[in-house]
This record gives C-alpha cells, sequence and structure tokens, in this order.
C-alpha cells in the first residue's frame, strides 16, 4: 500500500501524529530507501497514538460542478511498530448522508477488514476484502488510499535526491492487480511529507496528489489541505482539515461494529 | 428572331474566345479548391473539401431541439460509440467460453489504449475514452459476498480459465440490469463492447486500428464473429462510399450516356460536346459549392447525378434536330442558327422551370437540402448557358468535313427517321392518340385516381442505416446486434424541472479552478533548485504552505456549500418510482428493447446492499436511501457512471431509451405513446413541501431523426407546392395563354402522381432522396411538355390543324424526346448498382420520371390538343395577357399563389444566408432587366406577341 499513502498523506496526515521530533532528520546521513520509505509511511498515516480530524471534502468534475461532503476521521495505532490501526469515518453532510459510516481496521500481514454503515437503510455491511483501488465515496481519492497501501505491495527506488526532495519510484510486485505502472513520491527531505505523487501509465501521469498546505499542529506537522487530479477525465477532490487534534483519548470499543449504529458522538462533534 | 440571338451569334463569331473563357474559369475553379483541399495550411483563406455525413446536420445548428442534444449530451458527459459485437452461434454457451472471453479481453485491451499516438493523433488524450469503455473487464460488479458483505468488483478482471469461471461472469452480468441487454445479450450468446469516442472524428481511426486485430483475433480459431458498428462509424463509412460513388457512379453514367449518344448520332466528335459541357456544369458547380465553405453533405454529393441529365437533355434536343436538319443545307452555321432559333426559347424556360424546381428547395427548413436546391439551380442554368453558347461555337470549331457524314440524308429526314423502329414506334403513337384521345384521357384519369390512393398510403420513414443495401457490413452488424441486444439504437428522455436548463449559460466558464500547480518554492527554500527530476520530466514540485511555501491564493475552489441550494429532485422515491412507471410504459411499445435509468441503479444498489433478493429489487423508501445507495455505488472502480444518468446537482436526469430498430416511424411511435402516457400520469411531485413540475423532452440521434424528417415532409410539400405555381406561371407567360400554361402541367401531374402513388402502392417509405427527388421530378417532366407543345404549336401554324400537324409532332420533337428518355433511363443504370440506397432511389427515379413524363407527353398531351383544338388555337390572335379573360384570372390566381407559397416560407425562414444571396442577386436581375429592356428589339410593336409571329 506504499503508494496510496502518499497521496493519502493528505487525509491521513491531519491524523497522524508522529513525535515532534522528526524533522531532526540529520541533513548528511543520507538515509536508506527503507529508512525513508518507513518515515514517509510514518508521516502521512501513524503520526501521534491518536488522531481526530474533521475533514471537508470537495469533489470537483471536470465540467466544474463541486459537490462537497463533510466528515470526522477518527484513527488509533494498536501498536507503536507503524502497522495495526483502526479507521472510524463519520459522514455530517449533505445531510442525506449524515450517519453514514466507515470502519477499517487496517493490518499490514492480512487483507484490511472494513464495514460500512447506512443509516437510511439501516444496514451493516461488511465490504469483502477485494480491490481497494475504488473510488471512495465517489470522490478522486481509492479507498486505498485512506487507510494506506501496504509497504510490500511495491518495489521503492531512490532516483533522486534534490535539495528539497527525496524523489522516490514505486513499482507494483503484483502490476495486473492495480492500474499504474509506476508512482514517484517527492518527498520533503526535512519532514519526509510527501509533498507530490504522481501516478504513471504508458509514461503519462494521469492522476496526481499534492499537499497545498501544511501547519504544525500540537508540534506535529499537519498535511491540511491536499488534492489529488485525475489528468485523464480532468477533475479534482481537495480536501481541508479542520480542528486537528492528536492524542486524544479513543476508547478500543469505539471502533467496533456496534458503534457502527451508535456513533459516538461525544468525539464527533466539534 | 429570338432574343438569344445575339449570345449565339457572339458564340458562332468567337467560338475560340468562347471556350477559351469556359475552361479557363473552370481551371480556376479546379485551383481554387484543389489548392485548400491538398494544402490547407498554404492557403489558410480559401476553403477545401469538407465532408459532412453527420445526419444532425439536416437541422440548422441552432434548432432549438439540436441545441438541447448538444447541452444535455454535454451535462451528461454522453458520446457517440464504436460499439463492436462479439457473436459465438456455434459454441452452447455463446462468447461465454475461455477461448471467447480470452479474445474479447485482449480486444479490450487493444481498444483501452486507442488514443494519441496509438491513432496518429497529437492530442494524447484523443481517441477513446478509458474510464467510460464498456467492456467485461472494465465495468463494476456489485454483489453479495458471504453473508452480511457486499463486493465491489471488476466483473471480469482477467479472463477465465475454466467454463464455470466463464459462465459465472454471464451470471454476474445478467444480474446487473445496465449490463443485461448492453454488454451481454439477454440469450447469453453475445457480448457488446461500447467504445466511447473524444469526438466523432476519431471513429474512422479506431476502426481501422481495430480491424487488424479483429482479423488477428479471427486467426486464432473459434467460431467468434465480430461486428463493428455505431453511429460515427455508419457516417464514416458512408462518407467514404459517397466519394466512391461520385467518383464510379457519376463517370459511369456519364460513359453510358456518351455511348448511348453514339449509337444515336454516330458522330464522335460531336457528341463530344454535350459531355463537355456535363463535365463543365459540374465542375463550376461543385467548384462554387466548395470554394464558397459548403460541407460535401449526402445532399450536395448528389448535385453531380442530378445536374449531369439536365446538362445533357438540352444538349440532345439540338444534336438531334441538326441531325436531321443538317444534310438539308450542309450548312453547319445556317443549320446550327435555325435549330437555335426554334429550340432557344423553349430550353430557357425548360432550364427555368428546372431552376425553379430546384431553386424551391432553398425554402426547404433543411439547410443541406436548400445548399443542394440553390446549387442544383444554378447547375442547371450554367448547364443552360454552357449549352446555347459552347454547342454553337463547338459546331463552329470543327472542320467541316468532319460532318460529311453527319445526319439524316437530305430532304429525306422524316422519312429517314420514320423508317426507323423507334420513328415507327411514335408515328404508331401519334396515330394512336389521335384516334383514341378520350380512351387515352379515361385511362389518364382511372390512373390518377389509382395514384391518388398510393399516394394515400404513403408512410413518411426514413432510417440513416438503412442507406446502406441489405448487404452492406453495417447494415449486417446491425441486424444481427439487434437481434441478439436489446437494441442499438439510442434515444434519452430526458426530466428537468419546467422551464430550468440543464447547462446555464456559461457556467463552466465562471467556475474557479483550483490552482494545478503547487506554489513557487519560497526563496530561502531552493528558489536554486536543480531542473527536472532525472528521467521523470515531471518538474520538482514546489513546496506546500506550512513546509516553507506560500500559501496559495485562492484556498478552495468555487465556494460550495455542503447542503444543495435547490431540491435534490431525483433522489426523491416517488419520481425515482415514476421513472420506472415511465420504462415501462416505454418497453410497451415494443420498439424499445429497453432502457437504463437512474432509478435502474438505485434499484440494482438497494437489492444487493440488503440482501441480494428480488423482493430488493426496489426504490428505498426515504430520499437519504437513496443517496447512501448512490454514495454506494460510486465507491466503485467507476463514480463517473452516475453522472450519465444524472446531473450532480439531482434536478436533471435522462433515461437511455434502446430501440431495436432506427425507422423513424418507430422512434415516433414511442414518442407518441409517451405524449399519452405522460398526459395520463403528469409529472407532478411534491417533495419537501414544494411543488416540482416536471418537463420531459427527447434527445438523442434516433430522435433527431425524426424531427428533421417532419420538417421536410412539411418543408418538401411546400417548397414542391411553390415551385409548382411558380413554374404554371412561367408556361402562362411562355405560351401567353392560361390554358396552354395548365396542359403543360398536366403530364407532370400525373408523373408525380404516378410515381408518387406507386411509391404507396408497393410500400416504400417516403424518406429523405424521395422527398428531395420530387423537386426534380417537377423541373424534368415539364421539359418534355414544353418541348412537345412549343414545337406543336409552331407546325400548327405553318399547317393549320391539329389533323396535319400531329404526324409531324411526332417526328423530329417526338424523336428528340425518346431519345432523351433512353439516353437519361439508360444513362443512370450505373446507380442502380451503387451501395447505397438514395443512389439506387435517384437511378429508379430518373428512369422512372423521364418514361412517364415521355409517355405522358406524347399521348395524353396528344389527346387533349386534339379534343381542345378550337381552344386551343383559337382564331384571335391577341396575345398580350390582358386580352384574355381566363388567361389573364389564372395568370393573377397563380401569381398571388406563388408570392403566398413562396414568401410565406421565405418569411418564416428569418435571415439565413440565401436571404443574402438574395438581397445581392435582386438588383443585378434588375439591372439585367432594365437592360434588355432597352433593346432594340423592344421598340417594335411586334415584340409583343413575338412567340406567336
Amino acid at each position: 500500500m506504499k503508494f496510496s499513502w502518499l497521496m493519502l498523506s493528505g487525509i491521513l496526515a491531519g491524523l497522524a501524529c508522529a513525535g515532534l521530533a522528526v524533522p531532526a532528520v540529520a541533513q548528511d546521513a543520507a538515509p536508506s530507501v527503507d529508512e525513508i520509505v518507513a518515515k514517509t509511511n510514518h508521516m502521512a498515516y501513524y503520526q501521534g497514538a491518536s488522531g481526530r480530524a474533521r475533514v471537508k471534502m470537495t469533489i470537483t468534475d471536470s465540467q466544474g460542478r463541486a459537490r462537497s461532503k463533510e466528515f470526522t476521521m477518527l484513527r488509533k495505532n494498536m501498536d507503536d511498530q507503524d502497522k495495526t490501526q483502526r479507521f472510524y469515518v463519520y459522514f455530517h453532510a449533505p445531510a442525506d448522508e449524515r450517519g453514514t459510516v466507515f470502519m477499517v481496521h487496517k493490518f499490514v500481514d492480512k487483507d484490511d477488514d472494513r464495514w460500512l454503515y447506512m443509516p437510511a437503510l439501516d444496514v451493516v455491511k461488511r465490504i469483502a476484502a477485494s480491490d481497494e483501488r475504488t473510488s471512495f465515496v465517489g470522490s478522486h481519492f481509492f479507498y486505498e488510499d485512506v487507510s494506506g497501501r501496504g509497504l510490500d505491495e511495491d518495489h521503492h527506488e531512490l532516483v533522486e535526491t534534490t535539495d528539497t526532495y527525496y524523489v522516490l519510484k514505486n513499482t507494483p510486485k503484483d502490476p495486473g492487480s492495480v492500474e499504474f505502472d509506476s508512482y514517484t513520491m517527492y518527498i520533503h527531505k526535512d519532514t519526509f511529507i510527501p509533498v507530490l505523487t504522481q501516478y504513471e501509465k504508458g509514461g503519462e501521469v494521469y492522476r496526481e496528489s499534492k499537499a497545498l498546505a501544511v501547519e504544525e499542529i500540537q508540534g506535529y506537522k499537519t498535511v491540511t489541505r491536499s488534492m489529488i487530479s485525475d489528468m485523464n477525465q480532468g477533475g479534482q477532490t481537495t480536501l481541508e482539515y479542520t480542528s486537528v487534534t492528536y492524542d486524544t483519548d479513543l476508547p478500543d470499543d469505539l471502533f467496533t461494529e456496534r458503534r457502527l449504529r451508535n456513533a459516538p458522538m461525544e468525539h464527533l462533534q466539534d | 428572331m429570338h432574343p438569344g440571338k445575339w449570345l449565339i451569334d457572339f458564340a458562332l463569331d468567337h467560338p475560340r474566345l468562347v471556350t477559351a473563357v469556359m475552361v479557363g474559369i473552370a481551371a480556376v475553379l479546379i485551383a481554387l479548391v484543389a489548392a485548400p483541399s491538398l494544402a490547407p495550411d498554404t492557403f489558410p483563406m480559401l476553403s477545401g473539401v469538407k465532408v459532412d455525413t453527420d445526419p444532425e446536420n439536416m437541422l440548422d445548428r441552432d434548432e432549438p431541439v439540436r441545441i438541447f442534444h448538444n447541452d444535455m449530451r454535454e451535462v451528461l458527459s454522453l458520446y457517440d460509440m464504436v460499439v463492436v459485437g462479439v457473436v459465438n452461434d456455434a459454441h452452447p454457451n455463446g462468447v461465454f467460453n475461455v477461448q471467447s472471453l480470452r479474445n474479447i479481453y485482449d480486444l479490450t485491451e487493444f481498444a483501452r489504449s486507442l488514443r494519441g499516438e496509438a491513432l496518429g493523433v497529437s492530442d494524447p488524450r484523443a481517441g477513446v475514452i478509458e474510464v467510460d469503455l464498456i467492456a467485461p473487464s472494465m465495468v463494476d460488479s456489485i454483489e453479495q459476498g458471504e453473508p452480511g458483505t457486499v463486493t465491489f468488483e471488476w466483473l471480469m478482471p482477467r479472463p477465465p480459465e475454466t467454463d464455470e469461471e466463464a459462465l459465472a461472469v454471464r451470471e454476474k452480468a445478467m444480474r446487473i440490469p445496465f449490463l443485461n441487454g448492453t454488454l451481454v445479450s439477454e440469450d447469453g450468446k453475445a457480448i457488446s463492447l461500447y467504445l466511447p469516442l473524444t469526438s466523432k472524428d476519431m471513429s474512422s481511426r479506431v476502426y481501422s486500428k481495430l480491424q487488424p486485430m479483429i482479423a488477428e483475433l479471427e486467426q486464432r480459431g473459434g467460431d467468434d464473429a465480430y461486428y463493428v458498428t455505431g453511429q460515427p462509424v455508419a457516417e464514416d463509412v458512408f462518407g467514404v462510399e459517397m466519394f466512391k460513388q461520385m467518383a464510379i457512379s457519376a463517370p459511369l453514367a456519364m460513359l453510358v450516356i456518351f455511348l448511348l449518344m453514339l449509337f444515336f448520332f454516330r458522330k464522335l466528335i460531336l457528341i463530344i460536346s454535350p459531355m463537355i459541357i456535363a463535365m463543365l456544369a459540374v465542375i463550376y458547380t461543385m467548384g462554387l459549392l466548395i470554394a464558397t465553405g459548403n460541407t460535401i453533405h449526402i445532399m450536395s454529393s448528389m448535385i453531380p447525378i442530378f445536374i449531369m441529365p439536365i446538362a445533357v437533355l438540352d444538349s440532345i434536343h439540338i444534336l438531334s434536330e441538326f441531325f436531321d436538319r443538317y444534310q438539308e443545307t450542309r450548312d453547319r452555321r445556317k443549320t446550327i442558327s435555325a435549330v437555335m432559333a426554334s429550340l432557344f426559347m423553349p430550353m430557357l424556360y425548360t432550364s427555368l422551370t428546372s431552376a425553379a424546381g430546384f431553386g424551391s428547395l432553398a425554402l426547404a427548413p433543411i439547410p443541406p437540402v436548400q445548399v443542394f436546391g440553390i446549387f442544383v439551380a444554378l447547375g442547371v442554368l450554367l448547364a443552360w448557358l454552357f449549352t446555347v453558347m459552347f454547342i454553337p461555337a463547338f459546331v463552329m470549331m470543327l472542320p467541316e468535313r468532319s460532318l460529311e457524314n453527319f445526319g439524316a440524308p437530305a430532304g429525306h429526314a422524316e422519312e429517314a427517321g420514320a423508317h426507323t423502329a423507334s420513328g415507327r414506334l411514335l408515328r404508331w403513337m401519334g396515330r394512336f392518340a389521335y384516334r383514341n384521345a378520350k380512351a387515352v384521357i379515361a385511362a389518364s384519369v382511372v390512373l390518377a385516381v389509382v395514384a391518388a390512393y398510393g399516394i394515400s398510403l404513403i408512410e413518411v420513414n426514413d432510417n440513416p442505416t438503412k442507406w446502406f443495401r441489405k448487404s452492406h457490413p453495417i447494415r449486417v452488424a446491425d441486424r444481427v446486434l439487434n437481434e441478439h441486444f436489446g437494441g442499438t439504437y439510442m434515444a434519452y428522455l430526458a426530466l428537468s424541472p419546467e422551464g430550468e436548463q440543464a447547462k446555464p449559460m456559461e457556467q463552466a466558464e465562471e467556475a474557479e479552478e483550483e490552482p494545478t500547480d503547487a506554489p513557487d518554492l519560497p526563496s530561502g527554500l531552493g528558489g536554486e533548485e536543480p531542473g527536472l527530476p532525472a528521467g521523470l520530466g515531471g518538474e520538482e514540485p514546489g513546496l506546500p504552505a506550512g513546509l516553507g511555501g506560500t500559501p496559495s491564493a485562492a484556498p478552495t475552489a468555487a465556494p460550495t456549500s455542503s447542503e444543495p441550494e435547490a431540491l435534490e429532485i431525483f433522489k426523491d422515491p416517488g419520481v425515482l418510482a415514476y421513472i420506472n412507471r415511465m420504462q415501462a410504459a416505454l418497453v410497451e411499445t415494443e420498439a424499445v428493447g429497453k432502457s437504463n435509468s437512474l432509478a435502474d441503479i438505485v434499484r440494482t444498489v438497494h437489492r444487493d446492499l440488503i440482501d441480494g433478493t428480488e423482493a430488493s429489487y426496489r426504490i428505498p423508501d426515504s430520499a437519504s436511501a437513496v443517496a447512501q445507495c448512490l454514495m454506494q455505488y460510486q465507491s466503485s472502480h467507476r463514480p463517473g457512471d452516475l453522472w450519465h444518468f444524472v446531473t450532480p446537482d439531482y434536478r436533471h436526469t435522462s433515461v437511455w431509451v434502446q430501440l431495436r430498430s432506427g425507422d423513424n416511424v418507430d422512434m415516433q411511435r414511442v414518442v407518441e405513446a409517451m405524449e399519452a402516457f405522460f398526459a395520463e400520469n403528469p409529472p407532478v411531485f411534491e417533495i419537501a413541501g414544494e411543488t416540482v413540475r416536471l418537463e420531459p423532452q427527447w434527445f438523442g440521434k434516433t430522435y433527431i431523426n425524426v424531427v428533421w424528417q417532419e420538417k421536410m415532409v412539411t418543408g418538401m410539400l411546400m417548397s414542391f407546392l411553390g415551385s409548382f405555381f411558380v413554374v404554371l406561371l412561367m408556361m402562362t407567360v411562355l405560351f401567353r395563354s392560361g390554358l396552354w400554361g395548365l396542359l403543360s402541367m398536366i403530364p407532370l401531374t400525373l408523373t408525380i402522381a404516378l410515381i408518387y402513388g406507386v411509391l404507396g402502392l408497393i410500400g416504400k417509405d417516403y424518406d429523405m432522396p424521395v422527398a428531395v427527388l420530387s423537386s426534380l421530378t417537377l423541373g424534368l417532366a415539364v421539359d418534355f411538355a414544353i418541348h412537345f407543345m412549343a414545337r406543336s404549336r409552331e407546325l400548327q401554324r405553318e399547317n393549320g390543324s391539329w389533323k396535319d400537324t400531329y404526324a409531324l409532332a411526332f417526328g423530329e420533337p417526338a424523336r428528340a424526346i425518346l431519345r432523351n428518355v433512353i439516353v437519361i433511363a439508360v444513362g443512370f443504370t450505373p446507380l442502380l448498382f451503387a451501395p447505397l440506397v438514395p443512389y439506387n432511389t435517384v437511378g429508379v427515379f430518373l428512369a422512372s420520371i423521364l418514361l412517364i413524363s415521355g409517355v405522358a407527353t406524347l399521348l395524353l398531351l396528344s389527346s387533349l390538343i386534339r379534343l381542345l383544338e378550337p381552344l386551343l388555337f383559337p382564331k384571335t390572335r391577341v396575345c398580350s395577357i390582358t386580352c384574355r379573360c381566363g388567361t389573364c384570372i389564372l395568370t393573377a390566381v397563380t401569381a398571388v399563389l406563388v408570392v403566398w407559397v413562396n414568401v410565406v416560407q421565405f418569411i418564416s425562414k428569418g435571415v439565413t444566408q440565401f436571404t443574402i444571396v438574395s438581397i445581392i442577386a435582386l438588383p443585378i436581375l434588375m439591372l439585367g432587366c432594365f437592360l434588355a429592356s432597352r433593346r432594340a428589339a423592344c421598340r417594335t410593336r411586334e415584340a409583343l406577341c413575338e412567340t406567336e409571329d
């Protein structure tokens, strides 16, 4: 899932909460590819022990028609190895999607468990582990972008180091499972925030994700605005993070099937 | 003495000059057209050959239905599609076997790459729109997994390895209403791939790339049959065939005409002249057509075929008479002068009537028909000018001795002509009509009644696919695919709130775009970065705000609130249920094989989110539930699919209607059935306390065809009436007699009645080519009457009585008519072998028009003259129209009708390019009249009654 964490960094960076200490990487000690990959992954998805963010998602199509959704995303790391995680995504808006919940139990060594709750139908569904490269609620993000792409799914190669960036090229080990040939990440050397990720197919960049704004919140460098663009069809989705908090107390039982119908409103209201 | 004498004398005096000017102008026109066609960049100011095969262009660009069509296609991202059908009738599971699905998978992989470089175009996105491609490996299947789970995955992520897996693909696809009958045939034997194109001019490239790939797949063995079709493909193929016909059929017709003339006149050198005239007339007309920026359309491609027979007609009259008279004097100048003197007025009038017939099409409400009418009229007049100037010039340029053996022996013209088989036939016809005049008239009346009955049976119908012959691959593909699928003819039924447009003006332009570039690097953080990342070609990205980048000026896209401002109509369960009822009504018409709608999507997703059973295949109870179903539907590989059915504000939707036939009558039937449905079930809803009135409106090509055809039928009838009155007025003026004028209209009226009567009786549809041919009929059929009557009147004056005259009238004048009938009727038989039906129709029509109007002229007219002799040849010889009460009244009535019928059409059209043409033409014509009226000949009183003296 290496690839998606780059672009998802936008979404998740808001939640991520690694220590403030991260920026301390020495410029002169060139890290190995594995280190870069690991640190970037950490910055994108694992900062802090837990995180919460209110997100406004604006989906704009090629004709300039925009729709927006708002959701709160809760995240909790279940270990300190940057592996097992839980996500709880609760939709506030539009009104007719209010109360819809998407929950993920993310594992590194096996398929994630995913649930969906639709209040108007009063239905809880497991989403079978299949292709995660489908659209996240109609946006230009994929589900995989939300929960992260496994680091072991790609070969990583440091193709260039500039004054600002580590340029990492990632090639899928199973090309049949994804729609891209490779993706290239521009990782900020100081912070390990993936600033730009470009997906290529047939030598053309057809999709890219960008971090548009970064803020320091509770000492964590946090992407607070990001965008994914689709060059094939035109159109893009932007995410804006408001009220990001780290290391909040999120009980384990919040991330259970039971809480889909009975949302933890105390953690969701701003 | 005739008005054109000076023209002919000029040609006789300066034959080489006349020829040089004619050929010179033709050469200039050819250069004007060839230069921009071959090197468009070098001559941007000139217009070259532009082909237009889009039936949509039968309507004006600003026609409301067309604007709506294009707006809806844009807001719902609907594209022209190439359809590839794969059918396997041999395997028990149809195409659902390992081999066939492997082929289909490979074909899809190939097709999805067809854009940009692969098609040889510079725009990398131009070509097949991959995300909207419909193929088993490119669409999603939503289905029930283990209990409590639902899966969204590719219908056929990879080619199956066993027959069970292959059948599973079929099972999955057939569960999804959108795919069943569209992607997968309802009988489970066939699959259709739909390749949407960024623009339809990509289709010929896509088509030609698919051909070798398909050939390769066929070589792998197996029993798959491939059919490539779709509207853009059909249009392209039609364009190619059209050019072939212009290059093959028309010259071939020319050749046959040439051989026939050689047979009649036996003098090769002389009959070259009509060939040259026909060619020049075509070159001038087409040259002007293209140079003025008009396109080669199905209509305008037929211009040469219309001009050629008309151009040759007059020449045949001249040559025929020259042939019969030359040996009397053996003086070519004298002979040709005499021939031209007797033929000038009839030829002028036949040309004017033909031009009027076609010119009236300029008032038809269909742009390509207007262009066609104007340019054929122009070609006819040019052909006339060439005939009266070039034939005399050509005769003068021939060495005298080359004419030595030409023509019927001196003094024996009549006898010689009379002794051939055709001469005997004509003489017999003359006698027959003279002796059985009443019987001939009675028979004609009976025929007219039968024809009237036939006309009442005429069915107005058209189908551009049927412009191909039955055996044509496009027709075959059409038939096979419509047997297997829910129909390949698409129409769309849109629902919008009353008075609300789907595409607000300037909407897209107003929306602020998210900046596509990240902010520039700040000064402190690497203004002097190294250049491009090695081997990646991309520019190094700037840093985001917060990492040292500057905050971007426009933080968000156009202000959007999370809550919609306007009511989201098409999330309402009541409205969706109504759409389902609408669809049921559509299918009841039987012309509709299948329809797809937003409501179907909601039902399908609902079924699989609940429990996958048929009972759950329904619209859920609340708008929120609908919204949540659609949210899941969009959580697929193809979130954009939803927006082909509804706009993101949920205020405009369209139902995809698949018809099994592209016949306008079938589409019309569906439209009428739905009108009845809407009348019974008005689409008015109470949603959240708001009253919503929806307005149903059709669009899509199949529907557009109906609209222009309706316009065509009424438009053609009006322009036919208009030109009928124009011709009647001209005839009355020509003969200075209302009775003669009416008489001359009888053969053409009978001809048209018979032709359309037969059409009705044999059940041939009244389609575009048939409609246009009515004007050709008018122009051609009156020709024979003019020649026959003008000559008969002349002969009558010389001989005193019809009894003594008719034999002469059935001599040379009748022979010219017979020769014309044979030359044109036989000459255009090559059209019968063209693969395009409109060309076949024209061929059959030309032959029928000439044959029927020839016979009607010779038999019926002479019978009428026999019976009406006392009235037609009165003792009084006062010729001024105002001296005859009946004639005067008829003239007045006709003139009023001419003005009324034509002006009404003209005014109703508003200002078009033809208005401008007329405004320019009017003063020029007035100047011509002014000059003509000051001629010396006009100063004498005798000019008043010229034709009679």
